[in-house]
């Protein structure tokens, strides 16, 4: 008798842990046949193939001579291996302007942009969601039909009232539209409703604080998931925009990477001169997006919180 | 607070609390609670004003400038519609149109359906290894439009490409990625390359907060794999799905990035593939600034059209949250 029921609590604390904690729910529930989880196996990875070949291709392609990227097979590497020189040739290379200086202005631009957006939205948020003032509905209605406006039909006219005011070709005229995320406001006052209790904002008011030191003592360090996943959506959003600062921004100077990377490539496909550029747009394209994928690793835990979960059913 | 409790405690033997008491209380009460409102309007003003400044009057300034026509001679002179009657019977304007709501016609279902399959999979735990691919499959999303465009653009390169070299080597006739037949589709495969992953994230987390009860109920109840997906999960994130379109269809109908920086490989990618296209090359090459603006105009007036129409189509079936 007991040994037929010794097993079951271990069963049921193992489906437990199952359904809670690691919030997989076991395969076994379902009865699915092992055939079914090889072929589902082999969709996910045939889907990998598909996203890592750019990647692998890109790679190996950085390590080889310009003559050697298209006259060998692209997916293997050649002789010679040349990938220092190319990224050597990358940062010395200033023909079409400088890649150091693109990428010091885009991690200028992204890291401005990425803070202001996430300072500005946590601000908002926080407001929307802890305050009832006058208009705050129909505050919140405009900022959300702003998401369904798209970004072409204001770059122009960004640029044109930028060089009425001589902001064009400005450091600020870049980075500050970054800036402007009503995605951001939408989570932040999402996350900001479910995890800072009006109770502890009440109490802090009794003790006699101020309204910034509740929202900075309180309320931020509450927020801290939610920041740092709208830090990053907005580093990321800032990072690859191209079509903006494309835009406003006519100074190779004030160059994002995005801007100086089309000049090469374009450069490597108009002029007939195809060997030159080649091997070093291509190292530039994988130096640039290094930074990104390295934040990722640093960072994954955070993609899997629980804020864009609460954001799009709440 | 205080006088609440006084009148709690002493009200059962003694007369009710006085009425003007109770009233200040409120008075008071209420002032405390106006001050704190007009407060809350300091922490939204911030975003307000930088949204004001470098959205709305940029928009409205487009509206503004779509009226005027700036002529070699005779200045700038307000013309009323003539911009937008102009864009209106423009052919080059509406091939581009048509072309991109092909594009958004193909590429956001394909993506949509991809991005849901895999989704559920990461969901349910039915492949092996589910948390690797997931990330992997993110990846995309660190990668400009421009690079991933680069890439894609060099390996499908006419006569030099890997991939046209791979064809050549079975001894296949030359594919021509970019030959009319074919441009759109490669654009279609570098839109769903990019992101796919960042669609992935998004359905997956929805699908993570549906209720563990809704479905282990189900599960008790003894339904089925495919009725637990198809009747269960996706009906409740369904307005998750709805974002995810809206969000893919705005962006696909500003389709620019991928056909323009392929357009020296391409020789097919016209001044007009794109509204979007059709207006930097008005703008920036034909400096006709108020007809560009007209275009803006004009194609944010058809996004926002059918989104919104969009999105009460959904409301109506009452699958909106």
């Amino acid at each position: 008798m007991s040994a037929t029921t010794a097993p079951v609590p271990s069963s049921v604390a193992r489906r437990q842990r199952n359904l809670g904690v690691s919030s997989e729910v076991p395969l076994q529930l379902y009865g699915l046949h092992r055939r079914t989880v090889n072929l589902v196996t082999l969709a996910c990875g045939v889907f990998t193939l598909f996203t890592l070949i750019p990647i692998w291709w890109i790679f190996v392609s950085s390590t080889k001579t310009a003559p050697n990227v298209n006259s060998t097979f692209g997916f293997w590497f050649a002789h010679p291996f040349v990938l220092w020189s190319n990224l050597k040739e990358v940062f010395t290379n200033k023909e079409d302007g400088s890649f150091l200086q693109w990428l010091r202005n885009t991690a200028i631009y992204a890291g401005i942009g990425g803070v202001g957006a996430t300072v500005l939205a946590a601000m908002a948020g926080y407001g929307f969601a802890r305050f009832n003032f006058r208009g705050k509905n129909l505050l919140f209605i405009w900022i959300m039909i702003a998401l369904l406006i798209p970004i072409v039909a204001f770059a122009v006219p960004l640029y044109l009232v930028y060089a009425k005011v001589h902001l064009d070709s400005t450091m600020p005229a870049i980075f500050i539209p970054f800036m402007i995320s009503p995605v951001s406001v939408y989570l932040m006052r999402v996350y900001a409703g479910g995890s800072v209790p009006r109770e502890l904002i009440d109490a802090a008011r009794v003790d006699g604080a101020g309204e910034a030191r509740i929202f900075l003592r309180i309320a931020v360090p509450l927020m801290v998931p939610a920041l740092a996943t709208v830090f990053m959506l907005n580093v990321v959003s800032s990072w690859n925009n191209f079509f903006l600062p494309f835009i406003v921004n006519n100074s190779d100077k004030l160059y994002t990477l995005t801007q100086g990377l089309q000049v090469w490539f374009w450069h490597t496909n108009i002029s007939g001169s195809t060997e030159n550029f080649t091997a070093i747009t291509i190292a530039a394209s994988m130096i640039s997006i290094s930074p990104l994928l390295l934040m990722f690793v640093v960072l994954q835990r955070y993609w899997r919180g629980g804020l864009l979960l609460g954001g799009l059913t709440g | 607070m205080t006088q609440v409790v006084v009148s709690g405690a002493e009200g059962r033997n003694m007369a009710p609390p006085p009425v003007a008491t109770a009233d200040v209380a409120r008075r008071r009460q209420r002032a405390f609670q106006h001050r704190r409102d007009r407060r809350g309007l300091w922490f939204v003003m911030p975003f307000f004003v930088v949204f004001l400044m470098f959205l709305v009057v940029p928009l409205v300034y487009s509206v503004y400038t779509s009226f005027f026509t700036t002529r070699m001679i005779g200045g700038t002179v307000f013309t009323g519609f003539s911009n937008y009657t102009q864009a209106l019977g423009d052919g080059a304007f509406w091939t581009g149109m048509g072309r991109t709501f092909l594009f958004a016609a193909i590429q956001v279902p394909i993506m949509v359906v991809i991005a849901t399959f895999f989704a559920t999979i990461f969901d349910m735990g039915v492949a092996r290894f589910g948390g690797v691919f997931r990330a992997l499959f993110f990846l995309p999303f660190a990668v400009p439009g421009v690079v991933a465009t680069a890439m894609w653009g060099s390996m499908l390169q006419t006569h030099v490409g890997v991939f046209v070299r791979i064809f050549l080597d079975l001894g296949l006739p030359d594919p021509n990625f970019f030959g009319p037949g074919h441009l759109l589709g490669v654009i279609v495969v570098i839109a769903i390359w990019e992101w796919t992953g960042f669609t992935i994230i998004l359905l997956y987390t929805a699908l993570k907060s549906v209720p563990r009860d809704v479905v282990e109920s189900a599960i008790v109840d003894g339904a089925k794999f495919s009725r637990i997906v198809t009747r269960i999960k996706l009906p409740i994130i369904r307005p998750a799905i709805i974002l995810v379109v809206i969000i893919n269809v705005i962006g696909a109908l500003q389709l620019f990035t991928e056909p323009y920086l392929l357009s020296p490989m391409a020789p097919n990618v016209s001044a007009n593939y794109t509204p979007t296209v059709y207006m930097y090359n008005e703008a920036f090459s034909a400096y006709s600034y108020d007809f560009a603006a007209a275009i803006a105009v004009v194609l944010a007036f058809i996004i926002i059209i059918i989104s919104t129409v969009f999105l009460l189509s959904q409301r109506r079936k009452g699958a909106l949250v």
